[in-house]
């Protein structure tokens, strides 16, 4: 009995995001927006469906790259559990000793320990540290959530069948009632984006805001971002700036393709400014993010795509144009969004559309 | 087994009421890797021990309405912070459920289901090995007792629960991350006399 999606029942549509590293910077509101909106309680302090780390970095949970899951030929790959002190965060603060316990002028405000050493880490513990040295440090930032993956490897752990890929959008979701807590499906994962709720019991993870996509309305991580870098669309929408930056011109490609799951969120790589010689003259030649770290984590196609983005800078600088470029600077915010465009303000939100939504009567 | 009509406080499993109940013991062991219900788990598990918890001490008593079965078992010395220890105690509910799966998709049993960090047991519908779903509708309550390295726990049900008169047994050790059907189960059903 094992749930591995069958072909002929797999899924027909598939939403899918594209994000621009190139606009990233790093400001974490798509990941506040994602907390706001789904994972303010108890049991979820530590969860952040969406995160951004720097790279490189060793991420959250912390080294979560060498903790196994996902596929190679064909076949399931052991994963660790990670546990409360990697992923970290959640803290708890002496609040009571410092504001209300009359030592406000000896005692410093301090994340309290639980026993668990999540206080040795969280969500975005080494930011902006990066790598490599005066003048040439580098780093960019990686915005993560689940990958809505095409084989997704959580649902096929899951013995108790709580798990699904939504076949109209290809979202795949967790019935939370049925989810009886074994964590299989977090140790599955390559990616490391599901949790524990230690207060409900339960796994969770990003569920592609799917009551908002339901209404017509982009996910909160796309429609806060302030750098305009997150596309949503259908995966298969071939008028859309998915397909095109995706399949048509090839320069938005997968994190870790090598996990073997098939990822639905791509990433345009970051291009990176060229190294300093010693005497301060610009090395144009050498780009002071080693392609090869690029390569370990887009594959190596990352070198093509980083050639064709410095072409059609050239192109344009040169007063020509790229339709590319246009895409990616998104002149019109709403073209981000494709088919979820609505405005989530002009929705009735009156208590008797809410009971109807909820199936339950008005007060 | 022999479930005798007790009063006292029979969901405590402290309680003088279990003190000359009979006792039997139940040989536990792993359900195959072969029987485990999904890839990515027999793949994980395939190297390690599992069901590692050798046998537990089983009683059962009632009280004219609520049906108690008390489990005793050796614990595991190694704290686990990430998962708890289980318990459950499960009957056949439909055809010929097999024991040592803890049900099967077309047969399956309903279990009485304590663990660790619950404030409140569970009652779950096995269809195999960690294939299980809340019933929605039972009331099962548990109390359990951690002493001298021992745990002690009292599940309770209905006394309707138990009307094929036959009961299975199932222990997780959480220190080796057991869950699902990586638990120690019963082979053989226990035959449940109520009197």
């Amino acid at each position: 009995m094992t749930h591995v999606m069958e072909p002929e029942t797999g899924p027909v549509g598939q939403v899918s995001m594209v994000f621009d590293l190139n606009k990233c910077m790093g400001c974490q509101t798509c990941s506040v927006a994602c907390k706001v909106l789904w994972t303010r309680e108890a049991g979820e302090e530590h969860e952040w469906w969406c995160s951004v780390n720097t790279q490189p970095g060793r991420g959250t949970p912390r080294d979560w790259e060498e903790m196994g899951g996902g596929v190679r030929e064909g076949q399931p790959v052991p994963g660790h559990q990670p546990t409360r002190a990697e992923f970290g965060g959640g803290w708890d603060f002496n609040y009571d000793e410092v504001f209300y316990g009359g030592k406000g002028r000896s005692v410093h405000l301090h994340a309290v320990d639980p026993g668990d050493g999540s206080t040795e880490w969280g969500m975005n513990w080494d930011e902006d540290q990066g790598a490599g040295e005066w003048p040439n440090a580098y780093y960019f930032y990686l915005p993560r959530l689940c990958n809505h993956c095409t084989r997704p490897v959580c649902a096929e752990a899951c013995p108790t069948g709580a798990m699904y890929k939504r076949r109209e959008d290809g979202i795949v979701l967790r019935n939370e009632d049925a989810c009886q807590g074994f964590r299989f499906c977090v140790e599955a994962c390559p990616y490391k984006k599901i949790y524990f709720n230690y207060a409900r019991k339960v796994a969770q993870h990003c569920i592609m805001c799917f009551p908002r996509l339901e209404e017509g309305v982009a996910p909160a991580c796309a429609r806060q971002c302030p750098g305009r870098l997150v596309f949503v669309g259908m995966l298969d929408d071939t008028e859309g700036p998915i397909y095109k930056l995706v399949h048509e011109w090839g320069v938005a490609l997968r994190l870790h393709a090598e996990y073997g799951t098939g990822p639905n969120i791509f990433y345009v790589p970051p291009l990176a400014p060229y190294r300093l010689n010693d005497d301060m003259s610009v090395d144009y030649v050498t780009p002071r993010i080693p392609p090869e770290y690029l390569e370990s984590l887009f594959g190596p196609r990352v070198h093509q795509v980083l050639d064709t983005l410095r072409a059609e800078l050239e192109r344009v600088r040169a007063g020509g144009t790229s339709e590319i470029l246009e895409t990616l600077i998104v002149y019109r915010w709403q073209s981000l969004f494709g088919p979820f465009t609505t405005d989530p303000a002009t929705l009735d939100r009156s208590p008797a559309s809410v009971a109807v939504a909820l199936g339950t009567k008005p007060a | 087994m022999r479930a005798e009509r007790r009063s006292g406080d029979l969901g405590d499993p402290g309680a003088a009421a279990w003190a000359d109940a009979e006792t039997v013991t139940v040989a536990l062991g792993p359900i195959a890797l072969e029987a485990q219900p999904t890839e990515y788990i027999r793949v994980k598990w395939a190297d390690r021990p599992y069901g590692t918890v050798r046998e537990v001490r089983v009683a059962a008593a009632h009280d004219g309405r609520r049906l108690a079965v008390r489990l005793e078992w050796e614990d595991s010395a190694t704290p686990n912070t990430e998962f708890p220890d289980a318990g459950a105690v499960y009957f056949p509910t439909g055809g010929d459920a097999p024991v040592a799966t803890v049900g099967a998709p077309d047969a399956p049993v309903h279990l009485w289901y304590w663990q660790a960090d619950l404030a409140d047991a569970r009652s779950l519908e096995g269809r195999g090995p960690g294939a299980f779903r809340p019933t929605g509708t039972d009331r099962v309550a548990a109390a359990a007792a951690l002493d001298g390295g021992h745990w002690a726990v009292v599940l309770m049900g209905e006394l309707g629960d138990a009307g094929a008169a036959r009961v299975g047994v199932a222990v997780w050790d959480g220190a080796n991350e057991e869950r699902a059907g990586l638990g120690a189960v019963s082979s053989e059903w226990i035959s449940l006399e109520v009197v």
